[in-house]
């Protein structure tokens, strides 16, 4: 028994009607990574969660899970608190909700320490201190009496990681632990489960549908598809030799930066801009007393007809206050935005109408892209609807170009995944034939194999339509996938403007040498 | 926070508590089967059965309200007169029966007129910032009132009556419909569906229309049932403090006031009107409650 | 923070003041003559023309509201021409005993709701919590005059061991014990609504913070519920009672009236029915000046607090 940590045997959790873990065997040993794969739905969360006994109160589990010698199914709250922190410690995804907005930082630590059995406030308040040390957070005491909302989203995650820390658990339960952070921030945060491994020899359960971060933490992993364990392989194994198809899929699908080479330009320019920004700027005036917030300053590029243009840039660069200003969205404070030639603020409300015929946007959050009110054909039909013409046979056309069957215009969005609620509205963005669509992040809340089909999707119907593009997004793979020209900005700055190959392999700015070398790099097949 | 239950006293809470799943709705169909399951039920119920009783008062009643039975001075419940007589020889479940009517009268025109009235200023207002101020102000302004304070200054000017009820329950209610739509304006007004249609050139109107009333109507459905137990309870204090329904027209209120010094003589005096009141303000809480917790599924 | 304050002050001065306005106005709108409205029909001229000149019922409407306003800031209430006597001795006889009964029963209301919304999160049972929601409706569906008169019914005459009314006779301070005797009826009658207004709010806030991620965290490290519960989801919900505990003061002001004349309990409540029902212009109008004055501050008040308990508005500067 004594080298795992963690034995499971044959755990199965159901909720009503569903089975989220049907029959998983796995064992963690001292010391080591295991990285926990699947998309969303796969049962890899409540795997984690079991461990701990933190399952909904709808859940039902079976079978064994075995953590340091005490059985976890069926235990008691008090034998499950006993365990809980000391013997192995979660770490949320979303560091933004992990902490009690209306406590410091070090209450919520002596909480912590107080559940471990330190009572004392010193020896708490010290230990505390310590513990904000070993994760890297500069000026630990001080610190201490800060409130969440006053440290950034990487500093709350390693607070989270402290958090865990206090009861010096054996095993680490990282539940996405990277997900919900920038680019930059992720590394940094990788490095430390890492750092943190080699120096206190702590397994970690690494739960992610990221390979990236799968290949450069893990060193065994698990595949599991529908509850069920797929595969299980060392992890540089896995890589260069997937035993399953599923597996294969799911690799392939990690868009990746183009290695080496200048490609060639894939559009020819042709003819007036669809979209100019000259020199614009965006400033939200402050309320009650904060100070007015610059989100973007001086910015200028242009969209030629059919080209696809990505905006990268972390979270606060400013690139979707950039996508909505050029639609009108928001008031530009400074510069001008010309859409096919003609000053945005120079048109009349009619005039704006007439223009925005050509516009089309498709958001990030597929949950609240479509209105939970509309048929799929209400919604795709709107854009018709809204300038009177005839709609006929156009949501079915739609439909057949999404690759969705004719038969879902009358579904609601709520009968559909994620990834098809996507290409509904991506359907109601090309309803008019735009000559120009805003994607806000499309596809950065789906699952990577969904991701890579809706990009697919994408670009062929740019192919056969024609329509320019301002591509919005954090994740460089798939700009770089997408993009005749990219831009990088920075804090409402433009830093860098090129063809992804000129941009990723010979970057100007130290700042985007520092994002590429942040993308997690899976390496590539032998 | 969730859920806002509305006291059936004073000012609901204001519209920061609009439910944050507007706009993220529930098929429609299944909203109204929760008036008939559980607690809905008994709600539904209560209300029913008073409702029927104040609409066969008529037919019901063994008495005219206000005939005066010589002889039966504040009689105790009894074969002829099941609740008892009152302090002018009057029997009290005819008198109950009519004022259960005049109830469900003032509850239907009071509360459309404020709901809608208030829902429809709340909508417009949403349209332009200078309205919103404007409207906003004016509901702080009658927020600042309670209900039956409100009454108070209502009666003094306009005396007590009838119409005084029916205008104090509509002006309560108006900010409350008004916060209510206005909120859900602005929050579907950030969804992405409305983004995107304002991008592809809808206007204020389409999305007002399209968008923000279906999606606000719900809400309006469960504060409408609370609405409707508040109104039954301010016309059962004004009437109970003398600047409600004028006597000798029965009301549940008068009824109620006129009970509290008479009632060791004859407790059905104070009882039977108690009962109606109940049943109603409770029947019409729980259909909100019931509606409520139906639209969270 | 100190911005924050500075910026519900103006809204709330204007509420006040338009409905000191409109206030002001009642007499004016009531038809007929003001001066005939004041002193009653049985008024003789002399003293009619006393009242004119009195309230300068010549001078522009505009000049009589400042003045009127003027003289309720230096403590001249006026005088009551139909009750008789000023009013600020009317008031001020009636305020502690009105303070009183609206204390006893806030109090009454926030523990209730404390103990009993507390217990209700905490406990696992399914009909300890069916229970209370039961009585919760209850409580919030009765409205106060229909609870006071029953109360009375059941405690002063079907088994008469509390008084049906009145003040205790000695004063409040004198014998607690009689003071609390005659003070329980009619504070329950008065803080049951609340209660129940805000222990539902109470409930669904805590509920609502047990069901955030970082009560999961909390779980996630050992910490037992009861600690979390009192410690973690209690203070973060208590800004939402509070407020809702400031919007129910109207209640309480309104309800004063009702539970006042039930249980004849002499205080402002009292006064203003007297008013009311002797058309003493007046006095009604002061009391309800005070009842909109005293709101709109609770208001303002716990506006306040809750943003003095929320660090995130308090300290303000996120990354």
């Amino acid at each position: 028994m004594s080298a795992n940590v963690l034995t499971i045997r044959d755990l199965r959790v159901s909720f009503p009607g569903i089975a989220a873990v049907a029959g998983v065997d796995l064992a963690v040993r001292r010391g080591e990574v295991v990285a926990l794969v699947g998309e969303s739905g796969s049962g890899k969360t409540m795997i984690a969660r079991s461990v701990l006994g933190l399952l909904p109160e709808s859940a039902t589990a079976t079978g064994s899970v075995e953590l340091a010698g005490t059985e976890v199914v069926g235990a008691g709250e008090a034998e499950l608190d006993a365990l809980r922190g000391t013997r192995a410690a979660m770490v949320f995804q979303e560091p933004q909700t992990a902490l009690n907005p209306v406590r410091t930082v070090g209450w919520q630590l002596a909480e912590a320490l107080r559940a471990h059995g330190v009572r004392s406030r010193r020896a708490a308040r010290e230990r505390a201190a310590e513990l904000l040390e070993l994760v890297g957070i500069p000026e630990p005491r001080r610190r201490l009496r800060y409130y969440p909302h006053q440290l950034s989203g990487g500093q709350k995650q390693r607070v989270v990681i402290a958090l865990a820390l206090s009861g010096e658990p054996d095993l680490l339960l990282a539940d996405e632990p990277t997900t919900a952070l920038d680019v930059t921030v992720q590394a940094q945060i990788l490095a430390l489960l890492a750092d943190l491994r080699d120096r206190l020899g702590v397994a970690v359960l690494l739960v992610t549908h990221n390979m990236g971060v799968v290949a450069e933490l893990a060193d065994r992993v698990v595949v599991l598809h529908h509850g069920r364990i797929v595969e299980r392989r060392a992890v540089s194994e896995l890589f260069a030799r997937p035993a399953t198809d599923y597996t294969r899929d799911l690799l392939a699908s990690v868009p990746r930066l183009a290695e080496g080479g200048v490609p060639a330009p894939r559009r020819e320019d042709t003819g007036e801009a669809v979209l100019e920004l000259a020199e614009v700027s965006v400033v939200y005036p402050g309320k009650r007393g904060r100070p007015a917030l610059r989100a973007v300053h001086g910015v200028s590029l242009a969209v030629r007809p059919g080209e696809v243009v990505g905006l990268v840039g972390e979270s606060g660069s400013g690139k979707t206050t950039v996508g909505r200003a050029a639609v009108g969205l928001v008031p530009v404070s400074a510069g001008r935005v010309r859409l096919g030639g003609r000053d945005l603020a120079a048109l009349s409300r009619a005039e704006l109408r007439a223009a925005r015929r050509g516009l089309a946007m498709v958001h990030q959050d597929p949950a609240a892209a479509l209105d939970p009110r509309f048929t799929v054909g209400e919604s795709i039909a709107e854009p018709l609807l809204i300038h009177g013409a005839a709609v006929g046979t156009r949501v079915a056309d739609l439909l057949t170009a999404v690759r969705l069957p004719e038969a879902y215009a009358d579904r609601r969005p709520g009968e559909l995944s994620g990834g098809q609620r996507q290409r509904v509205a991506l359907a109601r963005a090309l309803a008019l034939a735009p000559r120009l669509v805003i994607a806000d992040e499309p596809t950065s809340a789906l699952d990577v194999s969904v991701q890579a089909d809706v990009l697919d999707l994408f670009d062929e119907l740019r192919r056969e339509l024609g329509f320019g593009c301002l591509f919005i997004s954090h994740d460089l793979g798939v700009v770089d996938r997408v993009a005749d020209r990219v831009a990088v900005l920075r804090d409402g700055e433009l830093l860098e403007l090129g063809s992804p190959g000129e941009v990723f392999t010979a970057p100007r700015h130290d700042y985007t040498r520092a994002l590429l070398e942040a993308v997690p790099r899976v390496p590539v097949r032998a | 926070m969730t859920a806002v239950q509305d006291p059936p006293v004073a000012v609901p809470v204001a519209a920061p508590d609009v439910r944050d799943d507007v706009g993220v709705g529930v098929p429609r169909g299944r909203w109204f089967a929760a008036l008939l399951r559980g607690r809905g039920l008994v709600g539904t119920v209560f209300v029913g059965v008073v409702v029927l009783a104040g609409l066969l008062a008529p037919v019901l009643a063994p008495y005219s309200p206000l005939q005066q039975i010589p002889g039966a001075n504040l009689l105790p419940p009894d074969a002829a007169h099941w609740l008892g007589t009152d302090e002018v020889n009057r029997d009290v479940l005819s008198r109950v029966l009519y004022g259960t009517r005049v109830d469900l009268l003032v509850l239907v025109t009071a509360v459309p007129l404020g709901a809608v009235t208030g829902s429809l200023v709340g909508l417009l207002s949403s349209l332009s910032t200078a309205s919103d101020v404007v409207a906003q102000r004016v509901f702080d302004i009658l927020l600042a009132f309670p209900v039956l304070i409100l009454g108070i200054a209502l009666a003094a000017v306009a005396g007590p009556g009838l119409t005084t009820v029916i205008l104090v329950i509509a002006l309560a209610e108006i900010p409350i419909y008004g916060r209510l739509l206005r909120g859900a304006a602005l929050r579907v007004r950030e969804m992405p569906y409305v983004e995107a249609a304002t991008v592809v050139g809808a206007g204020r109107w389409w999305v007002l229309r399209r968008h923000v009333l279906p999606n606000a109507i719900e809400p309006v459905g469960v504060q409408v049932t609370v609405s409707l137990a508040v109104a039954v309870f301010v016309e059962g204090a004004m009437s109970f403090i003398g600047i409600g329904i004028r006597p000798p027209d029965p009301s549940l209120g008068s009824i109620i006031a006129d009970s509290v010094t008479a009632l060791d003589a004859n407790p059905g005096l104070a009882l039977g009107p108690l009962a109606v009141v109940t049943a109603l303000v409770l029947g019409f809480l729980l259909m909100a409650q019931a509606l409520a917790a139906g639209r969270r599924t | 923070m100190l911005r924050y304050v500075a910026s519900r002050l103006p809204s709330a001065l204007v509420v006040l003041v338009v409905a000191s306005i409109l206030i002001f106005g009642l007499l004016r709108l009531v038809p007929g003559d003001p001066a005939t409205t004041l002193a009653g029909p049985d008024a003789s001229p002399e003293a009619l023309g006393a009242i004119r000149s009195a309230l300068g019922l010549d001078r522009p409407v505009w000049e009589q509201y400042l003045h009127w306003l003027g003289s309720l800031f230096t403590g001249d209430l006026g005088r009551s021409y139909l009750i008789g006597g000023s009013i600020a001795d009317l008031v001020l006889g009636g305020l502690l005993n009105t303070v009183v009964l609206a204390t006893a029963a806030v109090l009454l209301a926030v523990v209730i709701a404390l103990v009993v919304g507390v217990g209700a999160v905490l406990t696992r049972s399914r009909w300890v919590d069916a229970l209370v929601t039961g009585a919760n409706t209850v409580a919030l569906a009765l409205p106060t005059f229909v609870s006071g008169v029953l109360l009375v019914l059941v405690f002063a005459v079907a088994l008469p061991i509390l008084p049906s009314g009145g003040v205790p006779p000695l004063g409040f301070a004198a014998r607690p014990d009689i003071t609390a005797q005659y003070l329980v009826l009619p504070a329950i009658c008065l803080g049951l609504p609340v209660a129940g207004s805000i222990t539902r709010f109470l409930v669904e806030s805590l509920r609502t913070e047990l069901a955030q991620p970082y009560v999961l965290t909390a779980r996630a490290l050992g910490v037992p519920r009861r600690r979390i519960v009192l410690f973690q989801a209690l203070p973060a919900a208590l800004p939402s009672m509070l407020t809702a505990l400031g919007i129910q003061v109207g209640s309480v002001l309104g309800g004063a009236v009702l539970v006042e004349a039930i249980f004849t309990w002499p205080g402002l409540g009292s006064l203003v029915e007297q008013g009311i029902s002797r058309r003493d212009y007046p006095v009604v109008q002061v009391l309800l000046l005070l009842s909109v004055a005293v709101f709109v501050l609770v208001q303002l008040l716990t506006d306040v607090a809750h943003a003095a308990l929320d660090p995130r508005i308090r300290i303000g500067g996120s990354v």
